[in-house]
């Protein structure tokens, strides 16, 4: 009778959550500064300062996420579409936006997911 | 004692599997690509099959993946008329190369500056990545799509293969330098560096060809119409799957096969062995990759021997490993196992 090969565990699989490349791990530690420096910088210096210029303009995007909600936002998208919808939420990511009332010429959805890779611009009035 | 194969599943992707790539052995380990028609291929660490992130952004089908070298670049070819060159570090998508149909094959240079690209267009198309707005180099001649484009003798040639025909190309010169005819449509195709050596499948058939002449050096035939096969590093067995469901190994020398295994709930696409040929990777419609032992009983990764005990001249039990079983004891047994893969200070590069 063939004994069959013990395992001391499973492989483990995506945690459903993000897209994972952990930032703690020890390869991205020691490699993910290469990366970087990979699209041309020179150095300690110049790395600072874009470092800082990327805080400040994430920062605004993202309080221009939060300024968005509740707001009718005006989608431009490939294909031509163009679509309006209440602003709800953005995904962690900024993958996906949740919006609602999404008006198209199909009707409105009263809830929808919008994929941001399919978006090509966004307005709205304040 | 004679042991039984115990595959490791990796689940995570959601469609068939129809691309799988390894990189090859850096300080960290070496990595696995999963290209899946959930449009959303995976890296993994290779020796255990860990997810360690997916790469975000094609709008379709992803037909090949690869990595570099020391993994930290990852090229995506997809349906959706893009291939993606990724920095498999971070995850982020790095390049997007638009082209004019779905694009089925992709492959880095030895030094990472160059990607080829082949697909549905029939034109083989070469990236330079440092400029990659600049126009690529396109080499054509194929008369139906391409299915796989690799580089080859130190990048200085290229292997293209269609349904019908096994090019071979040279890379100054743009022209092509040999062509086969292959009796039926090519399924895979894998370079091996080491000896020069084309590994062919077409209909039930693995073929082994010269890199350089494109002259066939032996073939085997499966009982089933193989997918993919894959050439062990040392050149003592190869692996290969299809429409069976089931994995064959094979003695590379004399032909005879060595085992079988079933697993797959679906075909096999693809089938790969790692670079230090412990084990290989088997890419299914199921959706999952399995990792299975070149030597089976061996520990290595997440298998592990187990010894028999002394007294009283008993057979051991072997403790199969069931999903109930303690994590805590699990979890102290992976920490040791995974310490002498990789080097334990890992040097940092400036």
């Amino acid at each position: 009778m063939k004994v069959p090969v013990s395992v001391i565990r499973l492989p483990r699989g995506p945690d459903g959550t993000s897209r994972g490349f952990d930032p703690n791990s020890p390869r991205y530690q020691a490699l993910s500064p290469i990366s970087i420096s990979t699209m041309g910088c020179g150095n300690e210096a110049d790395l600072e300062q874009e470092q800082q210029a990327r805080v400040a303009l994430r920062e605004r995007y993202l309080r221009s996420l939060f300024a968005m909600v509740g707001h009718t936002i005006h989608f431009t998208m490939y294909e031509r579409v163009n679509v309006s919808a209440f602003f709800d939420a953005s995904d962690i990511d900024i993958l996906n936006f949740q919006v609602s009332d999404l008006q198209t010429p199909l009707g409105v959805h009263r809830e929808a997911l919008l994929r941001c890779s399919d978006i090509i611009s966004y307005t709205f009035e304040l | 004692m004679a042991m039984r194969q115990t595959p490791l599943t990796c689940s995570g992707h959601t469609r068939p599997v129809v691309d799988l790539a390894f990189s090859d052995i850096t300080p960290y380990g070496y990595f696995l690509i999963s290209a899946c028609k959930d449009g959303k291929p995976m890296l993994r660490q290779g020796d255990t099959g860990d997810w360690i992130g997916t790469f975000l952004g094609h709008k379709g089908a992803v037909w090949g993946a690869t990595l570099n070298r020391d993994a930290t670049k990852a090229a995506t070819a997809a349906a959706d008329f893009t291939a993606k060159v990724w920095d498999a570090v971070s995850g982020d998508e790095l390049i997007t190369l638009a082209h004019k149909h779905i694009v089925k094959s992709v492959d880095f240079t030895e030094d990472s500056n160059y990607l080829l690209t082949g697909g549905q267009d029939k034109l083989l198309r070469i990236y330079d990545l440092s400029k990659p707005e600049a126009e690529p180099q396109v080499v054509s001649g194929h008369t139906s799509g391409i299915k796989k484009a690799l580089w080859s003798s130190d990048d200085k040639q290229i292997l293209s293969a269609d349904d019908k025909t096994v090019r071979l190309w040279d890379r100054n010169t743009m022209t092509e330098v040999k062509a086969i005819n292959v009796a039926m449509s090519v399924s895979s195709m894998e370079y091996v560096p080491e000896g020069e050596i084309l590994v062919l499948t077409y209909g039930r058939t693995i073929a082994f060809h010269s890199a350089e002449t494109l002259e066939q050096i032996k073939s085997f035939d499966a009982p089933a119409t193989v997918n993919s096969a894959s050439l062990h590093p040392e050149k003592e067995f190869l692996v290969a799957g299809g429409e069976d469901f089931k994995l064959y190994k094979y003695d590379y020398n004399t032909g005879e096969e060595l085992e079988s295994y079933k697993g797959h709930f679906g075909p096999i696409h693809c089938v790969r062995f790692s670079p230090d040929g412990e084990l290989y990777a088997s890419g299914s419609e199921d959706g999952t990759l399995r990792l299975w032992q070149t030597t089976v009983g061996k520990t290595y990764g997440l298998w592990k021997c187990v010894v028999p005990e002394e007294e009283g001249g008993e057979l051991a039990k072997a403790r199969v490993s069931l999903p109930g079983t303690a994590e805590e004891e699990l979890e102290d047994l992976t920490s040791e196992n995974s310490d002498s893969i990789y080097s334990s200070t890992p040097e940092v590069k400036a």
